[in-house]
């Protein structure tokens, strides 16, 4: 039981940490928001599709929110290329997590379309609004207000997530750990950093979100 | 490409690979299965502790909420190697499944903590101070009175959490716990095609958690919990 904290050697690394949380950062974003793509495409076919389209969506969703990402990312990694296609690492994992988040966002948008009542539809009509108005001034509102806090959430999960990339050898937040641990060989103190650097990260997405949903959609939610 | 997999997968599925394989799964579904349990039981304490008002509990109420905030934070894997590190330099003699099977404890609990307290802040205000009314105490309110109105409201989500979580185990590999990602990892060194051994994992997770999926979604149906 001697062991002696020493953080010293391990807060020069902060700046690398830090650069490697912006690799997060990029990872989580851009995934973000290809899944949003995917999910909008999946849950326009779920909703207004034909029986062939809504089950190839249907047989998606449920493949990849029941398998984990880890093992999704892994069939990618090493089996592309026994197709002769070969992706970097950085590639591989955002695709991997592009298309996972898909699968969520699908069922996300899904349930944000059915939240809107054919009542509201009507009452748009009644009032004279065309189909462009209506989409402007009673769906988009409607389902911003819905969709916003389950895709904070999402955003969040998926920060974490991308620690996952460390496995495939990118260097962000949790690879770059990896590295300082693999000089210093200090792991309790790079470990506890990184822990905290996730932490502010997370926490600063979860305030910037909030004031963002606040601001725009005038979304109600508090962060603890 | 597609003749070389199907030559393969005669020698992949051999007696002993299969039972390799299953015993894997077998440790998957024991560490997520303990790690509910287990988180289910802490995470409970933690809301409970977190939702109380009375001073006196401030002492326990701060530490709670920053154990909540702090794994709900934390990538899993980040969380599991700061643990694999520390019990390594505290000199605690423990199997890598052993330290797995702690981390994934800690980790339920922080996040069941958060479903439980969703679930209790669904009950109104005023059930709260009908229990004061009547004299309960603080552990005859949440027995009699809360608890039983929030459960409806705390099963779903903490059942689909516990569907998530047999996933999240899947970075237990990482530590070098044999489970189902680890046996897949396994295979793939020894040259079989990581199609083929990457979509048979992918199945067997398949397996384990879909049913379960419907499971939670029949419950959900059942208990009937109106959405708005």
């Amino acid at each position: 039981m001697q062991y002696t904290v020493h953080f010293g050697q391990v807060v020069k690394y902060i700046p690398y940490l830090l650069g490697g949380a912006w690799l997060s950062f990029q990872i989580a974003f851009l995934a973000f928001c290809g899944g949003m793509v995917i999910g909008l495409a999946g849950a326009m076919a779920k909703t207004f599709g034909n029986r062939f389209l809504r089950g190839i969506v249907n047989g998606y969703v449920t493949f990849f929110t029941n398998t984990p990402q880890l093992v999704q990312i892994y069939f990618i990694f090493f089996g592309l290329p026994q197709f002769g296609l070969v992706l970097s690492p950085y590639e591989v994992v955002l695709v991997g997590m592009t298309i996972n988040a898909g699968a969520y966002a699908t069922e996300i948008q899904r349930a944000g379309f059915l939240s809107v009542h054919r009542s509201e539809l009507e009452a748009a009509e009644t009032v004279g609004m065309s189909l462009l108005q209506s989409v402007r001034y009673v769906i988009l509102p409607h389902l911003a207000k819905v969709l916003y806090p389950p895709f904070s959430n999402l955003y969040i999960i998926m920060t974490l997530g991308t620690s996952m990339a460390a496995i495939f050898g990118v260097e962000e937040l949790t690879g770059r750990s990896f590295n300082v641990n693999a000089t210093t060989f200090r792991s309790i103190e790079v470990f506890s950093i990184t822990a905290g650097l996730y932490i502010l990260v997370t926490i600063v997405a979860s305030f910037v979100l909030l004031y963002l949903g606040r601001w725009l959609f005038r979304v109600k939610g508090k962060v603890f | 490409m597609s003749d070389s997999l199907l030559q393969e997968i005669p020698r992949f599925f051999t007696y002993y690979n299969c039972i390799f394989l299953l015993q894997a799964a077998w440790r998957t579904i024991a560490l997520s299965a303990v790690g509910c349990v287990v988180g289910f039981a802490i995470g409970f304490f933690l809301a409970i502790l977190r939702i109380t008002r009375e001073r006196h509990l401030l002492v326990v109420r701060i530490p709670s909420i920053g154990y909540v905030e702090f794994f709900r934070r934390v990538p899993f894997l980040v969380t599991l190697m700061f643990m694999f590190f520390t019990f390594q330099v505290l000199k605690f003699q423990f199997s890598v499944f052993t330290v797995a099977m702690i981390t994934v404890c800690l980790i339920a609990s922080g996040f069941v903590a958060e479903i439980v307290r969703a679930g209790i802040e669904s009950v109104h205000i005023t059930q709260w101070d009908a229990g004061e009314v009547l004299n309960f105490t603080l552990a005859q309110k949440l027995r009699l009175v809360i608890v039983p109105q929030a459960w409806k409201v705390i099963l779903p989500p903490a059942f689909s959490f516990f569907i998530s979580f047999i996933k999240d185990t899947a970075l237990a590999s990482q530590i070098g716990v044999i489970e189902l990602t680890y046996a897949g990892k396994v295979f793939n060194n020894k040259g079989f095609s990581a199609i083929l051994v990457f979509g048979t994992i992918l199945i067997m997770y398949f397996i384990i958690s879909y049913p379960l999926t419907r499971f939670g979604r029949w419950m959900e149906g059942k208990l009937g919990v109106s959405k708005h």
